[in-house]
């Protein structure tokens, strides 16, 4: 389908394609059998400069917005998930500075981030605070120039891999939501510790790992926006970065798809190949209606965000909903329609469907965005 | 430092289609690539680029006008600027009018300090065109090399691997130096580079803009060969087959690959 892309978002999207397709493909496996960071694929995206896709110019990137960054996503994502979240995942990290940072922050980070020197991550989530982000324990008191964090995060992707941490602490409890806080923490602190590695289902080369924070300072110059603002940095990033969990569903799914028609017409069953039977062809189709209609769907949010809209809540936990679901039922089918050959390692639907899995549970699942998105609808009427 | 790389452009071979009548091959523009071994080249030129930041890469193809979106990509990885000699009485050229109206075009573009070329182009494979080109500019020549190392600016050290034998060679420039095949992957385009290339037009020069040129040494008529037949050859199919997994596994699948063959 023609989607009226930018001659310059072609070329993001070609140049993606390439890399996935003739390094991406080549690790996928390996990697995620073993969970091996893919550092090398990282390299690549700096040297081809895809990393700087979603920086403002003046801070050394493209100047691309959410769009640029989903291209690249979903293309990634054709091949391997593990790598497209690795690459996404600095995206989240990154955003909250891009949106909230004080100049001189962003002067530190963006350029170093857009040239790929630097790989960052987003760290809120708790072991008893993962949709109810209010629930948040880790806190950061303030004794003179500095904040002292302690506390745990669970499940950060790019977790102990990441240079640049955003980190979301308490520093006022009794005001709830409105007491949280954002801070940047740099791999190295004093008193900022990796915890345990976890063993994943799926996007198994991304890493993901605990965060723990024992009397770490932080200076306050670190502090992201005002005091009290991070549960709003938190949503207004989450806002922003839900499209780039729909473009890796839409790219999981664009994979299996392609995988699915070229097996269908290759394997033979009765004398003749599978993409003969009507069954299958129904199937193909489906698949095709769906994917297309999740790809449009995530390309009308992201221009909707670039364009400067105000609140795409809603638009952009509808996309991430729609496309994850997708990609479920799209990889489910792939490995369906390959049978045997679906369910064992030697194809990569497999895979495929097991990535699938985490676009319907991370940057909130799918119940919660349904909550969000009736939230809104309610508000409307 | 001035460095001109010569690009052709051919007929992707598996794409290929050729007139049996007039034996020649059709370049449908969509079926273009860039000659790998002239890429190979172009990666050298650009590692020197990397190393020397004052070097002006130029690019120099011959073809029909087809070529020109082509000789964009050249622009996406990192050269500064691409000629293209285009003109309608180079049609049919053999390698020795190619060499010619090259050498031609690269004496109008002014004084380089290192040539290279492919070893060899896809189609043609003759290897006879850089070598002539060379003399035709009376420059020093080395064919085959393996890799190229700047000394100077003014001198350079080209190895040539042959079999169990290194060669190493110091050469003055003003050189050309024809680069082995697969030696030298070409890099990946950047970016910002490919957003240039979108509004680049190469230079293009026709035979008028070149001077003192023998236009009787050009064309199917000015060629001291003649293509006399294309005779088409059927490949015989090599089946691969790819066994991933556990050491056990592979083992129990080879084995059975075995066995079908006893």
């Amino acid at each position: 389908m023609e989607y009226f892309l930018s001659e310059e978002q072609k070329i993001i999207k070609k140049l993606a394609k390439r890399i996935s397709d003739e390094y991406v493909s080549k690790v996928a496996i390996k990697y995620d059998k073993e969970g091996i960071f893919p550092r090398d694929i990282l390299d690549l995206l700096a040297y081809t400069e895809l990393t700087g896709v979603y920086i403002p110019k003046e801070y050394g990137g493209f100047g691309g917005g959410v769009m640029e960054m989903c291209l690249v996503v979903e293309e990634l994502s054709r091949n391997c998930a593990g790598v497209a979240v690795s690459y996404a995942a600095t995206a989240l990290g990154v955003y909250p500075i891009i949106l909230y940072g004080k100049e001189e922050q962003k002067r530190k980070y963006l350029p170093k981030i857009a040239k790929g020197e630097l790989i960052a991550a987003f760290a809120l989530t708790e072991a008893d605070a993962g949709s109810d982000v209010s629930s948040i324990k880790t806190t950061a008191e303030k004794k003179g120039d500095y904040y002292i964090l302690n506390g745990s995060k669970h499940w950060i992707t790019n977790g102990g891999e990441a240079d640049v941490y955003v980190v979301f602490a308490v520093t006022d409890k009794s005001k709830g939501p409105r007491g949280i806080s954002a801070f940047i923490v740099e791999r190295g602190y004093e008193g900022f510790y990796c915890g345990k590695k976890e063993d994943k289902m799926g996007i198994r080369a991304s890493s993901t790992t605990e965060l723990i924070f024992e009397d770490c300072k932080v200076h306050k110059e670190n502090l992201l926006g005002r005091e009290g603002t991070g549960f709003i940095i938190a949503m207004k990033t989450f806002d922003r970065t839900r499209p780039g969990v729909a473009a890796m569903a839409v790219g999981i799914a664009q994979g299996a798809y392609e995988h699915a028609v070229r097996y269908a017409k290759e394997r033979v069953q009765f004398g003749q190949p599978l993409s003969s039977f009507q069954a299958i062809q129904h199937m193909l189709a489906d698949m095709y209606i769906n994917i297309e209609a999740a790809r449009a769907m995530l390309y009308s949010t992201c221009r909707m965000i670039d364009s400067g809209a105000k609140d795409f809540s809603k638009e952009s936990s509808a996309c991430k909903v729609f496309a994850s679901d997708v990609a479920m039922k799209v990889t489910t089918d792939a490995v369906q329609m390959l049978g045997g050959n679906g369910y064992v390692k030697d194809y990569p639907v497999e895979k495929m469907m097991r990535d699938a899995k985490v676009t319907q549970i991370f940057e909130g699942a799918n119940q919660i965005q349904r909550n969000i998105i009736a939230s809104e609808i309610i508000k409307e009427y | 430092m001035k460095i001109l790389v010569c690009i052709k452009q051919v007929v992707d071979p598996e794409k290929v289609e050729y007139n049996a009548q007039t034996k020649t091959i059709k370049r449908n523009a969509q079926h273009l690539m860039n000659n790998p071994a002239d890429l190979s080249a172009l990666e050298f030129a650009l590692r020197i680029k990397d190393v020397y930041k004052d070097v002006h890469i130029t690019t120099l193809s011959m073809g029909p006008a087809e070529c020109e979106s082509k000789i964009k990509e050249l622009i996406e990885v990192g050269c500064d600027s691409c000629v293209l000699l285009s003109d309608k009485r180079l049609a049919g050229s053999d390698a020795y009018s190619t060499a010619y109206a090259l050498a031609k075009a690269i004496e109008k573009l002014g004084n380089f300090d290192l040539i290279l070329c492919g070893e060899s182009s896809l189609d043609g494979e003759t290897s006879i065109v850089p070598p002539q080109i060379a003399e035709y500019l009376n420059i020093p020549h080395i064919a085959f090399a393996s890799n190229i190392k700047v000394l100077d600016l003014q001198r350079i050290e080209v190895e040539r691997k042959s079999k169990n034998l290194l060669f190493k060679f110091e050469v003055k420039l003003p050189a050309l130096i024809s680069v082995k095949k697969d030696r030298a992957f070409l890099r990946l385009p950047k970016l910002s580079l490919m957003i240039k290339a979108l509004s680049y037009t190469p230079q293009i020069l026709s035979l008028d803009d070149l001077e003192n040129f023998d236009f009787d040494k050009v064309g199917t008529e000015g060629s001291k060969t003649l293509v006399d037949e294309f005779v088409e050859q059927k490949l015989e199919e090599v089946k691969c087959e790819i066994y991933e997994g556990l050491e056990a596994a592979q083992i129990d699948c080879i084995a059975d690959l075995v066995m079908r063959f006893l």
